[in-house]
């Protein structure tokens, strides 16, 4: 369910770094508990963001989620083709439907969030509640 | 309390259903394709649907017709047997405490169904009331008799090819009959909460549930789920008790004749005589019939009527979301969500849906009654206010067997 050079929150968005960027995107869970993703908003490039913060929408037919930031920093890269194209949520969630490239400010930020065996766990928890 | 399972529980497990808790129910939300594939499959071939989880009640005995006149909004003596009625359990005030169908499949009993979620609220003012009645008897049917849907344009062949004996009913929203299928008597109404022109259904013995559900599945009905359930409901512009009867989102009673669909569903014939609720809807439908023809000086016994709204900007409308004209509140959107729809074409032998899909946000909104069809508006979602405007329908569904979507110009 998840890859393991990634770096996950709570809120099921995923971060990867790369570079001096910071990827993010939405966990495989997230998706699957989503149902079918009929809605993206995504920030502009630009804008800045903070950790915890909501930075973007994801809807369902059934409801609606914030997509929170894992660092602070500004919106360098937004990818808006994915907000055309919600099924790559679903068959690529953590390759080609990337959200956002974060240049953070403090990319230690991302030490904080939770590695791929600890999210899983994460998850099963959330499944038996 | 553990939450109760239908005879189908199992079939759903294995169709790959996600399960939800709906009022006391385990119930499938969508099967492996998902809400938007089984929305778009009932509309082109034939969904299926577990609605074992809907109230149902036997009310018999000499006293029947007299208390069904008396507790339920229309005419209750206008049904032959073999005819169904959409209908509502009015309160004194003229408020719904639900909407219901009323079905007359045999002479000397009538057919009872009512929301999951409102059951024994039902149940109990029903029997509350019948106690002022003699020779009335009411009887739970629900965990004896199961309760299929069959919806979409190709449910009337999939079900012929399953009959052994009878017919099914006329092909005229509301009439019923009795057929046999595997082996045993089904009860089949030409009813729905899709929209969909061509529509079943079912009435049957738990015990052959899970027989039936296989053969309807072996020629092509697809399991759908209640989410599809709701988008189908709401882009035809049907109510949903809890948003569109009840209360409103701003925790005041909604008047039954906000409702569109309450024309169909109160009657003041002769026949019908005295009823709970009548005085306050008898002045609620005189204030209608006045707002309709531009009199608006009853406007504060109808402040508000219902509205189908499509969205026009980004975003999607939900329940609760505020509605603007020129920056002043004039409503709330009472459901909303997106919908997915068939591309179609204009043929000389009618609209043939195409292979391709898109997606549009609807709503159905409360509004002052002063707002017209056409009209534009803004939603505020999330604090952003979004374009929208009033339309008649987002669906059009009279012309069958297909129905189609409407589309903002």
């Amino acid at each position: 369910m998840s890859e393991e050079n990634l770096k996950y929150s709570e809120t099921h968005e995923w971060a990867r770094l790369d570079g001096d960027f910071v990827v993010v995107g939405l966990s495989a869970f997230a998706i699957e508990q989503l149902g079918d993703v009929v809605y993206l908003e995504l920030p502009n490039p630009g804008d800045n963001v903070s950790q915890g913060a909501s930075f973007g929408l994801v809807e369902s037919v059934k409801a609606a989620s914030d997509i929170y930031a894992p660092v602070d920093g500004s919106v360098a890269e937004v990818n808006y083709d994915v907000a055309d194209n919600l099924d790559l949520l679903k068959t690529d969630p953590y390759g080609a439907a990337w959200l956002i490239k974060i240049e953070p400010g403090d990319p230690s930020q991302l030490e904080s969030l939770m590695g791929g065996d600890e999210y899983e766990k994460f998850c099963a928890s959330q499944v038996d509640e | 309390m553990e939450a109760k399972k239908t005879p189908l529980y199992e079939r759903h497990l294995a169709a790959g259903a996600k399960m939800v808790d709906f009022a006391g129910w385990l119930m499938p939300i969508q099967y492996a394709e998902g809400i938007v594939a089984e929305h778009l499959t009932t509309r082109k071939s034939c969904g299926l649907f577990d609605v074992s989880h809907m109230g149902r009640f036997i009310i018999r005995g000499g006293g029947a017709l007299a208390f069904l006149q008396h507790v339920l909004t229309n005419d209750a003596s206008a049904l032959d047997i073999g005819q169904s009625q959409y209908t509502i359990l009015a309160n004194a005030s003229g408020g719904a405490i639900d909407d219901a169908y009323l079905y007359r499949f045999v002479d000397h009993e009538y057919l009872l169904v009512v929301n999951a979620s409102n059951k024994d609220k039902d149940w109990a003012h029903l029997e509350e009331q019948a106690g002022s009645f003699v020779d009335v008897v009411m009887e739970d049917v629900g965990s004896d008799l199961a309760m299929l849907a069959v919806q979409g344009p190709q449910s009337g062949a999939i079900l012929e090819a399953l009959l052994e004996k009878g017919s099914l009913p006329p092909d005229k929203r509301n009439c019923l009959s009795e057929v046999q299928i595997e082996g045993t008597k089904v009860l089949a109404g030409r009813t729905g909460y899709t929209g969909e022109p061509v529509c079943f259904e079912l009435f049957l013995p738990a015990a052959i549930a899970v027989d039936l559900w296989d053969a309807l599945t072996e020629k092509g009905a697809a399991p759908i789920g209640l989410g599809a359930r709701d988008t189908l409901r709401l882009e035809a512009g049907l109510p949903l008790y809890g948003h569109e009867f009840g209360g409103d989102p701003e925790g005041r009673e909604i008047p039954v004749f906000a409702c569109p669909l309450a024309a169909f569903a109160v009657s003041f014939a002769e026949g019908k005589g005295d009823f709970l609720g009548k005085t306050a809807l008898v002045r609620q439908a005189r204030a209608l019939d006045a707002i309709k023809k531009g009199d608006r000086s009853c406007g504060d016994i109808l402040p508000r009527l219902f509205r189908q709204v499509v969205i026009l900007g980004r975003g999607i409308a939900r329940h609760g979301d505020p509605v603007l004209l020129d920056n002043r509140l004039v409503g709330h959107v009472t459901s909303g969500t997106m919908v997915p729809y068939w591309e179609f074409q204009q043929t000389p032998k009618g609209v043939v849906l195409g292979d391709s899909k898109g997606m549009r946000a609807v709503a159905l909104a409360l509004l002052d009654h002063r707002m017209d069809f056409g009209q534009a508006i803004s939603i505020r979602v999330r604090g952003k206010d979004i374009e929208a405007r009033i339309v008649h329908k987002n669906l059009e569904n009279r012309k069958g067997p297909i129905s189609y979507a409407v589309l903002p110009k």
